[in-house]
């Protein structure tokens, strides 16, 4: 007995011994990294964006959703400057990962021939149609620029009365702001029942009124803003002072504003106050002022890692989530199937995602698809307007129809 | 002259032709060529990873921009605050030639050199022509007006679309004797590449500033009228100053581009003007070995503050956002506290420590 | 014609803003010849005490406009002392140099808050409801903005031509040797010129937040923006710098009015302040009412 005794307390602190040096030998560290402006121009964005994909790759370790591996997501603040991006990448590629999160427009398009060389899956935070063109390995999280505006611009279509209704372009000064433009034209040369009556490409400014009074002698009745939120609160604060917000949807002699993905959410109605009412805004992603299972993992995700309240209800946070989301599950299936988790094999399960495979994140409006010709995530769009200082939903999730038609 | 050509502890001059030696002994020119043979031969022995390869060739560039920023600024007393939209307008040369004849059509890619020229060219002329204000404007006025030759080029790339408005024009992958450059070899390259650029216009920078064209800058510094008086014309060497600044800038941007197979308009702003100043004010106006001190400090300093920032993001909670607050914060502290202590750049360090070797072992 | 006088308020609304921005400029260059870069963020700076005041401690925002601008005050006094004080005498150059670090600490310190990150707007304050006078309107904000920068102007004018520190501060941008032999204290007028740069920086920050929102990347941009101004009047005069605000003001209006969405032209509001700088440089080099600068070989 007391030799049984002996050897079965010997043997169990041996096993627990093992345990302890061999577990951690056999979880395997999968590295992935994020380049993005914390700093600089567009950090209101950034910052809560690199919080979104930090916090989901620390849940991922902590609940040991890919069973004792763990993914180890090195976070760079680029500044908004593509030169620093690439040096970031370099040092990615020296590291090895298997996947890379961007930021920019700027910095995806410039670096694209660098991605399609080395061959490595990419998913930025820009949802510039560009990104597409002539690459391969681009994957955007939702919907294009260009299928935002296009979308807002049918929805236009459809929903005002008498004639072609005529539409004003707001957009920011620069690639990211530019992209969609040519899209639009192309849609409304293929039939769609608009006319782009002008482009405004807004600078610095402390008073558009000059603008709004043009766009009004020109009988614009639709503003189609695609830009950060700062130049959009500047834009309706002077609507509202020259009383030209519609109070419903199309409102004769006024302006109804719309706006793609980063010229909405909660920081538009922080910046804009009272101005952005009736404001509609389109995104792929669920928000935290409508009520649904999206709304409530977010919150739970930001409270879990003690977030302010500003970044929990950010749909920038919703947007780094999804995109660390789609990360991991890359990683999860390859990894299931029993695959290597290498460049290859990620693309590969990258462009399965569709079918039945189609994979469902709860905070977005449909379910992210990828396939050798499709590479924007979420084809479906939410529309959604400013009522009492909140989003709330307008219809449900709906696809642009005049998007297939021009690519 | 000294009776000992290797040391020369004291002032032994008898003519203005012994003090323009750019080697005062032979000590100097050795020791200086062996720091260039070490430059070539190192990557040969260690391969250092992608990233400081790009890191060193970037910094590499930057000296050529600089040299040019602290021609115009450091020696004929200009301030630009539009150094990067000289850069651009290189690189933009470049950028146009490849929209035009596509961007990996022979020309671009097998006379590269020449095509490097030619960004220096286009520069100079544009730089020429963005200094033609300084006949009449002075000082601060002057700053401005290179500042709005800044904001110009800036809007005129946004508004193009033959510069496809700011966005990303692509360059293609350049061949050398053994075929085309790799992305292996890229950086490998690229660094002998701008070595030897380097090389080539510092020492022809050094060799101008002792002649006639070099000593004309410095005295439309000190005084453009005492200048006029001694005959010179002041007018003419502050226009070609920049123009001198633009051709070495317009290289740089040819460099810029070709190494980073793309030019896009985030890497000629405003900002990067200011940064260009940065790093010619920090390496020390008006000395030569200034421009390679200073982007050489703000770039690594750059590095530092990353890593530093980083690694406070892991002892740290990042709830604070303190990691992403020390990056700026120590950067500008550093730069703030040096030129505190040391107004006149890293250069004058150079100067007290070269004669403490040179009058070693006496203190003075 | 409506239209045309509305671009004109518009023009000038705007332009006072930019006169006030610019008079932090002017008055650290009339007296120590130093460009500060980094004044876009002490604007913001400003912008952001005042809200933090209003809205995490409660204050009426009057009065928590009035201390930030009394907190920017002695920040910017202090910032003179630790930083630039060791600094006089040294080339100018390297002061400008100081300012871009400082640019670099105060992002860092704003990045360190909550504002560096997030948006927020002012609480509305004034009636929605905007003042019309034939078909031209004007919002309650943009009036009150204008208000204070007249009001603040025409206290800095009264400073400098009556007050006795207002006096030796002119003093001392005209000769700083001769002023210190008359006893005027130099490194306090410099002190003191910083912390009026800042008292003003922070009233400009406060008014243009409450037009623009609060965003960091928007509000440090005016620094920049009104570079062309605090040029065309004249680097040293207060009043160069009213008048070039409003001419800018105007200008851009009027750009954006009959340029833009014409001949396939946009954006020209962003330019044309300084080609139209360029070549009013041409014809008077030290801007509208710079001092000549007289030079003795």
């Amino acid at each position: 007995m007391r030799l049984a005794g002996k050897i079965a307390i010997a043997t169990t602190v041996l096993m627990f011994i093992a345990a302890i040096v061999t577990g951690p030998v056999c979880a395997k560290v999968y590295k992935t990294a994020l380049s993005l402006a914390i700093t600089g121009p567009t950090s209101d964005a950034g910052n809560p964006y690199s919080k979104g994909v930090e916090d989901f790759f620390r849940l991922v370790n902590e609940e040991k959703l890919l069973g004792d591996d763990t993914i180890e997501c090195i976070i760079r603040d680029d500044k908004y400057e593509t030169d620093i991006t690439k040096r970031n990448f370099e040092e990615f590629m020296d590291m090895g990962i298997p996947i890379y999160l961007n930021y920019s427009t700027g910095s995806t398009l410039g670096l694209k021939r660098d991605f399609e060389e080395e061959k490595i899956p990419v998913i930025p935070a820009s949802f510039h149609y560009g990104n597409l063109e002539n690459s391969h390995y681009i994957f955007l999280p939702i919907a294009s620029y260009s299928e935002q505006v296009i979308g807002l611009a049918e929805y236009v279509a459809n929903h005002s009365e008498g004639g072609t209704p005529k539409v004003a372009v707001f957009i920011h000064p620069s690639a990211f702001g530019r992209g969609p433009v040519d899209d639009l034209k192309k849609a409304v040369a293929a039939g769609l029942k608009v006319e782009v009556v002008e482009v405004v490409e807004h600078g610095k400014d402390l008073d558009n009124t000059a603008t709004l009074q043009r766009l009004q002698n020109k009988g614009v009745q639709f503003v189609i803003c695609h830009t950060v939120q700062s130049p959009v609160a500047t834009l309706l604060n002077d609507a509202q002072r020259l009383g030209l917000i519609a109070g419903t949807f199309g409102e004769k002699g006024k302006m109804t504003f719309l706006g793609a993905h980063y010229t909405g959410g909660n920081d538009l109605i922080a910046l804009a106050g009272e101005a952005a009412e009736n404001f509609y805004w389109t995104t792929s992603y669920t928000i935290t002022s409508v009520p649904g299972p999206g709304a409530d993992a977010q919150l739970a995700l930001a409270k879990r890692y003690k977030r302010d309240e500003k970044t929990a209800n950010s749909h920038n946070y919703a947007n780094g989530v999804m995109v660390a989301q789609v990360a991991f599950e890359a990683m999860r299936r390859a990894k299931a199937r029993g695959l290597e988790i290498n460049r290859e094999n990620l693309y590969n399960v990258l462009n399965d995602m569709n079918g039945i495979n189609a994979f469902y994140p709860v905070t977005t409006v449909g379910p992210v698809t990828y396939s050798k010709t499709d590479r924007a995530g979420v084809d479906s769009l939410q529309l959604y307007v400013v009522k009492g200082g909140q989003f709330t939903a307008v219809g449900l999730p709906f696809r642009s129809v005049y998007m297939r038609k021009i690519h | 002259m000294s009776a000992n050509r290797w040391l020369a502890t004291g002032n032994f001059f008898a003519t203005y032709k012994e003090e323009q030696r750019i080697f005062l002994t032979h000590l100097d020119r050795a020791v200086f060529v062996l720091f260039i043979a070490v430059l070539f031969t190192w990557p040969i022995f260690f391969e250092l990873s992608n990233k400081y390869m790009l890191v060193i060739n970037n910094i590499l560039i930057a000296m050529v921009a600089i040299i040019g920023l602290n021609l115009v600024t450091g020696f004929a007393g200009l301030i630009s605050i539009g150094h990067a939209a000289f850069v651009g307008v290189g690189a933009y040369t470049l950028a146009s030639i490849c929209q035009v004849i596509g961007y990996d059509h022979v020309a671009v890619t097998h006379a590269w050199p020449a095509m490097i020229l030619l960004c220096g060219i286009v520069g100079a002329a544009f730089g020429a022509f963005a200094g033609l204000p300084a006949l009449r404007l002075k000082h601060l006025y002057l700053a401005i007006a290179t500042l709005s030759f800044q904001m110009i080029f800036e809007w005129v790339i946004h508004h193009t679309s033959f510069f496809n408005q700011g966005q990303t024009i692509f360059v293609g992958r350049v061949y050398w004797f053994t075929g085309q450059v790799g992305r292996s070899e890229h950086y490998f390259f690229w660094y002998y590449v701008c070595l030897v650029t380097l090389v080539l216009l510092g020492l022809s920078v050094r060799n101008l500033l002792r002649s006639r064209y070099g000593r004309c800058l410095v005295a439309v510094r000190d005084n453009d009228r005492a200048a006029d008086a001694m005959g010179m014309s002041p007018g003419f060497t502050k226009v070609y100053a920049f123009g001198l600044a633009g051709f070495l800038a317009g290289i740089a941007g040819g460099l810029h581009a070709y190494m980073y197979r793309g030019v896009g308009i985030e890497s000629f702003t405003l900002h990067q003007s200011i940064q260009y100043l940065a790093m010619a004010i920090v390496g020390g106006l008006g000395t030569l070995n200034g421009s390679f001190w200073g982007p050489a400090a703000i770039k690594l300093l750059d590095l530092q503050v990353e890593n530093l920032a980083e690694l406070a993001g892991k002892v740290l909670t990042s709830h604070l956002s303190l990691a992403t607050a020390l990056r700026p914060l120590t950067f500008g502290l550093v730069i703030v506290l040096f030129l505190m202590f040391e107004p006149r750049g890293i250069a004058n360090w150079w100067r007290i420590v070269k004669s403490y070797f040179k009058l070693w072992p006496f203190r003075y | 014609m409506t239209y045309f006088l509305q671009l004109v308020v518009s023009g000038v609304v705007v332009g006072s803003i930019y006169a006030l921005s610019a008079l932090g400029f002017v008055l650290i260059y009339k007296s120590s010849r130093v460009l500060n870069i980094a004044h876009g963020q002490i604007i913001a700076a400003g912008a952001f005490i005042t809200y933090a005041l209003t809205v995490f401690l409660g204050i009426p925002i009057f009065i928590s406009f009035l201390c930030s601008m009394v907190i920017t005050f002695f920040l910017a006094m202090s910032v003179e002392r630790v930083f630039l004080r060791r600094l006089i005498g040294e080339p100018i150059i390297s002061v400008i140099m100081v300012t871009i670090g400082l640019m670099s600490i105060l992002d860092g310190l704003i990045y360190l808050s909550p504002f560096g990150s997030n948006n927020y707007s002012f609480p509305a304050f004034l009636p929605e409801t905007p003042l019309n006078f034939a078909g031209v309107s004007i919002s309650w904000t943009q009036l009150v903005g204008v208000l204070i920068t007249a009001v603040l102007i025409s206290a800095f004018s009264w400073f400098f031509n009556r007050s006795t520190v207002g006096i030796s501060m002119r003093a001392v941008s005209d000769d700083q040797f001769a002023s210190m032999s008359i006893g005027i204290s130099v490194p306090r007028v410099f002190g003191l010129a910083w912390a009026m740069a800042g008292l003003s920086a922070a009233a400009a920050g406060g008014i243009i937040g409450n037009i623009t929102g609060l965003n960091f990347e928007t509000l440090h941009a005016y620094g920049i923006i009104v570079f062309p101004v605090v040029i065309l009047g004249g680097l040293d005069s207060v009043g160069g710098a009213v008048v070039a605000g409003i001419i800018m003001g105007l200008i851009q209006q009027f750009a954006a009015g009959y340029l833009d969405g014409n001949w396939g032209l946009s954006g020209t509001a962003n330019v044309l302040p300084y080609i139209i700088l360029l070549i009013i440089l041409l014809f008077k080099p030290h801007g509208l009412f710079g001092t000549h600068e007289i030079e003795r070989v």
